[in-house]
């Protein structure tokens, strides 16, 4: 069988988006914000060993740029809009504005600054900055093209959008990159605005290739399905109204948490087993076939288990 | 195999229709040439064959096709893909999967194929494509006629009887051109595939195919054998240049662009090494080379703007008195030398022809109507009211040419600018070409589309693997 290897494209793209999802989950239940900053350099390293060359894994230093953007956002609001926190050591010391918007009172903005608000800021902004990191690493190393043909029959048709979605952003980056190199070579007056340049023909060129890519789909068959008998459509609909009826209870039982825990995660349970049961049975008027078997590797299960790993160390409790 | 009745097809808010009364009868096995002026409804045709017309383009269809002794009108693309293969102008845009083999198993997945099944039809369709070394190839490593060769192999993976090609051969070079006529040639005869291809640059179409339907601006169709009407029409408005300009006899003797070592590479890879050139003022030179040779990245390392950050540039360029355009300001580059790119759409961006040409002048600075003036050389009479979107190729071509000639530069760099013209358009650029030339303007033009070099060129240049022979 094939060698162990940790390349984006040995691993199966449904392993990546689990390991993004559970370092995301780490990483909404963390508070330290060096145990933060720890985690987006092991997740950085983790791309830029793994990625290889493709049209969606060259997107890395926007998913830091956004992060970056995201924590001095914070940081910027909390001196912003201040509010006294109880602590008395003063980090920053900035006159306070009071405005009266002519209703609710005073507003006051600025003022003292103490320094465990700003760690507080700087650690929420790190805790999504983590996240946002946590999805770029599944979204630069899973290849789109090939989690779609994992993704159930049923769900076939939302699974393209979304992959037909996750393609334009790399193009929409290339095209950028053209049309700004093209409008170098003609130059603008000054009057215009530094977007009208690009905005223009880089949308004409993204709606192009997405309906050219739609068009060539439905040609070569995409979009057939069988048929679903009378009786079956009914069991599907009140199956899924079932699971419904059951997902949102449990989540309500969940977030009362009045020590019925138990029960809820019952629901819960009841819930995701009917949504399985109508993706199954939907399944079947599809009439699509698979010419490869993808199969998991060791890889696969390595990545898998660090991702359920982590997760589950954090639920129990343990600091990462 | 194919018969169209009476078929009329309008787009929504088009004045005439598109195609009118069309009757047409295709037997099995037989390669068609479609061909006709640009916005006659030759691609128009192909779609409402297969239903990507009207169910793509919106507009109304009226009439019966008929496939196979089915009725297929008004059905959708996905309910006909296993009888009507269809391969698209630009197969890299086309295709949706990454290597060579699920692009090809694509279309059998999704009509539900068995895995033995599959297997089989995949081996028949790699062999008479002769894909078989490069099944595990990711798409986008391919050569553009390899790219054709899978884009036609996906078409006729579940054995349609029927292919239907839009400009086919448009983006491809000589030899890749030469090569996939040929492949459609031996798909007919051999296969009987009934192949009908839409296409401007026919030159070497039309020895090969069996019959040609003329698709008329006013939306009727003629058909006939390949020497029918050629012969005389098209022939002659392809090759006769008598309304041509006057070359000057006599290219003065300064260069107006020299280029010495110029090597241009990114990251890993060299794209161009140690090019050498020299262009008098007032001459027309023409860079030939296959797709990737390293022309687009040759004009614009001389250009001096550069193909994106990562393609760095060595070696001397000198334009007259301006000197080494790298080393000068953006405004001041442009006004020394000048470059149209590949896709010349890219420079437009404002919502009238009238706003272009009154930003043009404001950017050059130069007095109003300046760049109308020279548009309404190169394309005549045009309402002012168009957006730059429902101008035809010829007349955005000229509209750049324009916009960037007004800046007063004597240096004009082209970069495949004949792409999507039909031949009176092209016929009309040449002559474009022949009076700025004639005006002292020093003209480099890259392009695989050797009939044009015949028609304009002084001299050629060509570019292999990088390296100018």
């Amino acid at each position: 069988m094939a060698e162990f290897s940790l390349k984006a494209s040995r691993v199966q793209p449904g392993s990546w988006w689990l390991l993004g999802i559970a370092s995301a989950i780490v990483a909404g239940l963390n508070v330290d914000p060096l145990a933060l900053l720890a985690q987006i350099a092991i997740l950085v390293t983790i791309i830029l060993l793994a990625r290889e060359y493709a049209p969606w894994s060259q997107s890395l230093k926007f998913y830091l740029a956004l992060a970056t953007f995201v924590v001095v956002v914070r940081v910027i609001f909390r001196i912003l809009f201040n509010l006294p926190d109880g602590s008395t050591q003063i980090a920053l010391t900035l006159p306070q504005l009071s405005l009266n918007l002519g209703f609710g009172g005073n507003v006051s903005l600025l003022g003292d600054v103490t320094a465990s608000s700003l760690v507080a800021a700087t650690t929420d902004g790190l805790r999504l900055a983590a996240i946002i990191v946590s999805i770029g690493l599944a979204n630069t190393l899973a290849n789109p093209r090939k989690l779609l043909k994992s993704t159930p029959a049923a769900l076939y048709e939302i699974a393209t959008a979304i992959s037909v979605a996750i393609n334009l952003a790399p193009q929409l980056i290339e095209s950028l990159q053209r049309v700004r190199r093209a409008s170098s070579l003609r130059g603008r007056s000054k009057g215009l605005g530094a977007l009208a340049g690009t905005i223009v023909p880089v949308l004409e060129d993204t709606i192009d290739k997405s309906l050219s890519l739609a068009a060539s789909m439905d040609s070569r068959g995409f979009g057939r399905r069988g048929i679903l008998t009378k009786k079956l459509i009914l069991s599907v609909r009140l199956i899924s109204l079932a699971s419904v009826v059951f997902t949102s209870v449990g989540v309500f039982v969940l977030l009362v948490g009045t020590g019925l825990q138990a029960a809820a995660l019952g629901l819960l349970g009841a819930g995701f087993i009917c949504i399985l049961v109508t993706v199954r049975m939907t399944s079947k008027n599809s009439i699509r076939t698979r010419f490869k078997k993808e199969t998991w590797l060791l890889q696969d299960f390595v990545v898998a288990s660090v991702a359920i790993a982590a997760v589950s160390a954090r639920l129990l409790g343990w600091q990462v | 195999m194919i018969s169209i009745k009476d078929l009329t097809f309008s787009y929504d808010r088009a004045e005439s229709p598109q195609l009118t009364r069309v009757n047409l009868e295709f037997a099995a096995g037989e390669f068609v040439l479609v061909c006709g002026p640009t916005g006659s409804g030759k691609s128009t045709l192909l779609k409402a064959i297969n239903g990507l017309a009207p169910h793509f383009t919106g507009g109304k269809l009226r009439g019966k096709i008929t496939i196979d002794n089915q009725d297929v009108t008004g059905r959708l693309p996905h309910e006909l893909a296993e009888l009507v293969g269809y391969v698209n102008q630009q197969p890299e845009g086309w295709f949706v999967a990454d290597t060579v083999q699920d692009e090809l198993v694509y279309g059998l997945e999704q009509l539900g194929f068995d895995r033995e099944r599959m297997a089989a039809e995949l081996s028949r369709v790699t062999k008479m494509l002769g894909l078989q070394d490069l099944l595990d190839h990711p798409l986008s490593f391919l050569s553009g006629g390899q790219q054709q060769r899978v884009a036609i192999g996906a078409a006729l993976a579940a054995g349609q009887r029927v292919l239907l090609l839009d400009e086919p051969t448009s983006a491809l070079d000589v030899d890749a051109a030469a090569e996939t006529v040929d492949l459609l040639k031996s798909l007919a005869k051999d296969h009987g595939v009934t192949i009908l291809v839409a296409e401007h640059r026919f030159n070497n179409l039309l020895d090969k195919v069996d019959s040609v339907v003329v698709v008329n601006n006013d939306g009727t169709v003629e058909k006939g054998d390949a020497a029918w009407k050629f012969d005389e029409d098209l022939r002659q408005g392809l090759f006769n240049s008598d309304e041509q300009p006057e070359r000057r006899q006599s290219i003065s003797g300064d260069w107006a662009l020299t280029a010495s070592e110029l090597t241009v590479s990114y990251a890993d890879q060299v794209a161009v090494s140690k090019a050498s050139l020299s262009i008098k003022a007032g001459e027309i030179v023409a860079l030939q080379g296959a797709n990737g040779s390293g022309k687009t990245s040759l004009l614009w390392a001389i250009q001096g703007t550069g193909n994106g950050s990562k393609a760095v540039s060595t070696g001397t360029v000198s334009v007259g008195s301006f000197g080494d355009p790298r080393d000068l300001k953006p405004r001041d580059r442009l006004k020394a030398i000048t470059m149209v790119p590949q896709r010349a759409a890219d420079l437009l961006f404002l919502n009238s022809l009238s706003e272009e040409l009154s930003e043009s002048d404001r950017f050059a600075e130069v007095s109003p109507n300046s760049t109308a003036t020279i548009f309404a050389q190169l394309a005549g009479k045009v309402n002012p009211a168009l957006h730059p979107r429902d101008l035809s190729s010829g007349q955005q071509l000229a509209l750049v040419l324009a916009l960037q000639l007004v800046k007063g530069a004597n240096v004009l760099l082209l970069d495949e600018p004949t792409r999507g013209l039909d031949y009176v358009a092209k016929k009309h650029l040449a002559s474009q070409l022949k009076s700025l030339g004639n005006q002292g303007k020093a003209i480099l033009l890259a392009t695989h589309d050797v009939e044009f070099v015949a028609q304009v060129a002084d001299r050629e240049l060509h570019l292999i693997e990088g390296v100018i022979q």
